[in-house]
């Protein structure tokens, strides 16, 4: 075990108090004196123009105070939609009133008059050319295209020779792919290594599969919500429920073309992200145009039936997935043809797809990845975002493979992983990693090796992983007269952050924990954050943080040496004060005496700098068994067992660790069995708790969480962020378990219970 | 609209107010009284972040309009310490690590001390049935059953 006194323990966190009393305050519990309630006016249709906006009616009651469209945003970037709404919900007014029900009574009285369109929610679909086009006429080649055409363009710049034989028969080659014309396309990417055609060529085992994953909500339990207040000078003070203010801060500056300095955002105690809030438009945009417009403080909060309509949830995607194997389980080759939900805005998470190479050794690799626009409102990020649905499609598949082969799930798992220095499929060399260690860990820890399964059990084992993000940022640090330190700085607390902060800096100050604090600026004051997402957090912050230590230690044996009159050398900080190593009797002084008496003479306050910009990162694994038992005759699958496993680097607050590796399991839980946002023909019709379920208590047994420290060389401590990998295996987890169970492979989740009826009725397929 | 007198008894203080016949209890202790700490999450029911107790019964106070709480005690999150001293289930959220973003926290705290008030020999099913009224979105719950189950375990042994 480590020598470390204060990183690396269970302490309490150090928003304890004002969480479970209360007094935490979140966006929705800020009320300026004067304060008007606003709402935000929506789209009663998933695709239609708009013919006429008439807000006269509205206008004339009482308590209302403002109403705005798009001709009230000054700057001409849409916040309102004008001639076309895309998706239902879509935002094209806002009122703001003296009392919450009169907002929401103003709202109903603006008059919209639509022609409806017609509505496209499936990718599949949207590709088509019969598919009503969103956003043009534009059409992009699939994969076969592509190469084609890249051939044909190749063969056209030839000066040398004549090849026009050859482009005819490339021309009619091309003719035969018509279907892979696509409409309707927000973005692509493409990634190859290798050879796939010649790697699958030398497969003895090659499973070709198609894999549907739903569209899900993050689903954070304080909905949306911002206060803004526009002063006559102009001052705009936004208190914002967001990951990042900074970002919030720039975001209405471009947005509404209004000087950075003029904008001050207070970042309100977060209740809940996920990734998921970090959206500038979606109330903090409309907040501050109904302040500007009735000169009074306004605040906009999103109901949890808007959430699900103008919430930026995780995109769908269609995965169709193709993996080769030699029979003595070498995975040869492995091609990815995705298709992701990235409703009416670009900005799916396309990219992720790639992480279908998993953590295996695979030297043929071939991606293409599109994003596809349908009527529904635009993605945002989920928890790794996009790793969860690609790591589905790669890790179910495995098993496949592995049960084609004959061999054992995790041994076929751990042969084909990779390690230090192997190559990473389209991706460089891998780092010092603990893949192997932590899928060990998990199989001993759920006893795999030995596992027993009655009649309808099943054990499921996978893998993911993910690479924490990196940014800048700033902490500082001060030491106080009475041996206290205080800390300042700038990011969000994403639940446990603040205590990891805390914990790096009372461990170099050796200051005791209890006396060391911690307070988040706001725009105007703190030194500039990245936001808290991708798990950045404790990785950048706590580099930051412990640079800002340092930095005060530094200066704290400077005044100690002059202060006890020896050379800095013969000194050691020690349980807040600093002793002459060499001395007998003993001779020190105490922190708090020392910035006392540095006050009083030249020295000044004590304060400690840490600037931050980034540094590599190091991949994380999180692996994952379940036991369940699926009831034949209701098809339900209940939970027995589940273990997840995750190299965290280094533990800085093991308590909230654990809490990250369970909660993230939970939501990886919920999308494998319970989660999708259903679409009709006018958009979301699930939109609220009782028809979009979210596991309870009652849903899951304990989560057993097994924490693996291989330490990342750049993160504090060793620390690898730790918030997003538990949620990506789960989903394959879940559904090799059920596997496993009942013989049934489910493609396309959630795993609900009907489905795993129908499939037991059709002897398996259709699932 | 008219607005009709109701006296709400509230972690022990009496309020006096007039208030409109469609605004719930919820809306009632968080923008007329301004006890904040009850949380909207969903304004349907089904979350239970607004959960308060009202007689001794944990109700989503979403879902009671104030007009007809009149006269009942009322007890919500800001009531559960006395004399500066935590109640045993906030210590035990706290020692568990039984929240995370914290939304969710004063609904649970509200729901368990309800439970284990009227029983607090549950076993954990028990308890993770009784508790399904309540969303957390960060825990996966796994942290917070701990944190009930060692109050409710305190409880018996000081009662």
């Amino acid at each position: 075990m480590s020598d470390y006194s204060v990183v690396g323990k269970k302490l309490p966190r150090v928003d304890a108090v004002e969480k479970v009393t209360g007094a935490a305050q979140y966006g929705a519990d800020v009320h300026p004196a004067g304060m008007l309630y606003g709402k935000i006016v929506r789209s009663k249709h998933a695709h239609a123009k708009i013919l006429s906006i008439d807000t006269s009616e509205a206008e004339k009651l009482p308590g209302v105070r403002a109403i705005i469209t798009q001709d009230d945003v000054p700057s001409g970037r849409r916040v309102f939609a004008t001639d076309k709404v895309l998706y239902l919900g879509e935002p094209l007014a806002a009122v703001a009133a003296t009392d919450a029900d009169v907002a929401e009574e103003a709202a109903e009285l603006i008059k919209i008059e639509y022609e409806v369109l017609p509505v496209v929610q499936d990718v599949m679909e949207s590709i088509k050319p019969s598919a009503p086009r969103l956003h043009g006429d534009e059409t992009k080649d699939g994969p076969h295209r592509r190469n084609i055409s890249a051939e044909i363009k190749e063969l056209s710049s030839d000066q040398e020779e004549d090849n026009s034989d050859e482009i005819r028969k490339l021309q009619a080659e091309l003719e035969k792919y018509s279907d892979e014309v696509y409409y309707n396309i927000s973005a692509e990417t493409h990634n190859e290594a290798g050879d796939v055609e010649k790697g699958f060529a030398e497969c003895d085992i090659v499973v070709e599969d198609t894999y549907v994953i739903p569209r899900v909500h993050q689903t954070y339990m304080e909905p949306h919500v911002s206060v803004a207040s526009a002063d006559s000078s102009g001052k705009i003070t936004v208190w914002a429920s967001t990951q990042g203010p900074f970002a919030i801060r720039s975001g209405i500056a471009g947005t509404l073309g209004i000087p950075l300095t003029q904008i001050n955002v207070i970042g309100t105690t977060m209740g809940g992200g996920f990734g998921g809030r970090f959206g500038v438009i979606i109330t903090h945009v409309p907040a501050v145009l109904l302040s500007q417009k009735s000169g009074r403080p306004v605040r906009v909060q999103m109901t949890r039936e808007e959430e699900f309509l103008d919430g930026r949830p995780a995109p769908g995607c269609v995965i169709k997935l193709k993996t080769g194997a030699t029979k003595d389980g070498h995975i040869l080759a492995r091609q990815a043809l995705a298709f992701w939900d990235s409703g009416s805005v670009s900005g799916a998470s396309i990219g992720s797809t790639i992480r279908v190479r998993g953590v295996y050794k695979i030297p043929n690799i071939k991606i293409d990845a599109y994003g596809v626009h349908t009527n529904k409102s635009g993605t945002a990020a989920y928890r790794a975002p996009g790793a969860p649905q690609a790591i589905f499609a790669g890790e179910s598949q495995l098993d496949d493979i592995a049960a084609q082969i004959g061999m054992d799930p995790v041994k076929f798992r751990l042969m084909n992983m990779r390690e230090e220095g192997d190559s990473v499929p389209a991706g460089g060399s891998e780092p010092k990693v603990g893949y192997k260690e932590t899928l060990e860990a998990v199989a001993d820890a759920a006893g795999w090796w030995d596992r027993e399964a009655d009649d309808n059990q099943g054990w499921g084992v996978a893998v993911g992983d993910w690479t924490n993000g990196c940014g800048p940022g700033g902490v500082y640090v001060s030491v106080h007269e009475d041996g206290s330190a205080r800390i300042f700085h700038g990011s969000m607390d994403i639940t446990g952050t603040d205590t990891a902060i805390t914990q790096i800096i009372a461990e170099i100050l050796t200051v005791p924990y209890e006396n060391v604090t911690i307070r988040r600026g706001d725009t105007d004051s703190a030194p500039y954050s990245t936001g808290s997402g991708g798990s950045v957090v404790t990785f950048t912050m706590g580099n930051t943080a412990k640079l800002a230590a340092e930095d005060a230690r530094r200066r704290i044996l400077e005044l100690a040496a002059e202060r006890l009159n020896t050379n800095e050398d013969n000194l050691e900080l020690k349980d807040g004060a600093v002793h002459i190593v060499t001395a007998d009797p003993p001779k020190s002084i105490l922190l708090g005496e020392l910035a006392a008496y540095s006050l009083s003479t030249t020295g000044g306050p004590i304060v400690g700098k840490g600037s931050f910009a980034r540094q590599p990162s190091t991949p994380a694994l999180a692996a994952q068994i379940a036991k369940v038992e699926v009831d034949p005759d209701t098809g339900r699958t209940r939970v027995l067992k589940l273990v997840a496993s995750q190299d965290v680097g280094f533990a800085i607050n093991p308590m909230a660790v654990e809490g990250q590796i369970e909660g993230g399991t939970v939501q990886g839980y919920a999308w494998a069995m319970m989660e999708e946002m259903q679409y009709g023909d006018n958009g979301n019709v699930n939109p609220g708790f009782v028809d979009y379920r979210v596991p309870t208590s009652a849903d899951l047994p304990t989560v057993e969480s097994v924490i693996v420290e291989v330490p990342a060389p750049n993160g504090p401590y060793g620390a690898k962020g730790v918030g997003e990998p538990p949620i990506t295996p789960t989903l394959a987890t879940m559904a090799n378990a059920v596997k496993d169970a009942v013989g049934i492979r489910v493609t396309e989740l959630p795993i609900k219970p009907e489905k795993v009826v129908d499939a037991l009725k059709n002897n398996g397929h259709g699932a | 609209m008219a607005k009709h007198p109701v006296s709400l008894k509230v972690n022990g203080d009496e309020h006096d107010l007039l208030i409109e016949p469609r605004k719930t209890l919820l809306a009632v202790l968080r923008d007329t009284i301004g006890l904040t700490g009850t949380k909207e999450g969903c304004s349907t029911g089904d979350c239970g972040a607004c959960t308060v107790i009202v007689d001794g019964k944990a109700v989503t106070s979403c879902m009671v309009l104030g007009v007809t709480a009149s006269e009942k005690e009322i007890t919500t999150i800001e009531g559960l310490a006395s004399d500066g001293e935590l109640h045993p289930i906030q210590q035990a959220f706290i020692d568990t690590g039984g929240y995370q973003c914290g939304f969710c926290t004063p609904g649970f705290i509200m729901a368990s001390k309800a439970l284990v008030d009227e029983n607090p020999d549950r076993s954990e099913e028990e308890f993770r049935f009784a508790l399904g009224g309540n969303i957390c979105r960060c825990t996966g719950y796994t942290k917070i059953l701990e944190a009930v189950l060692q109050a409710a375990e305190e409880i018996r042994t000081n009662s």
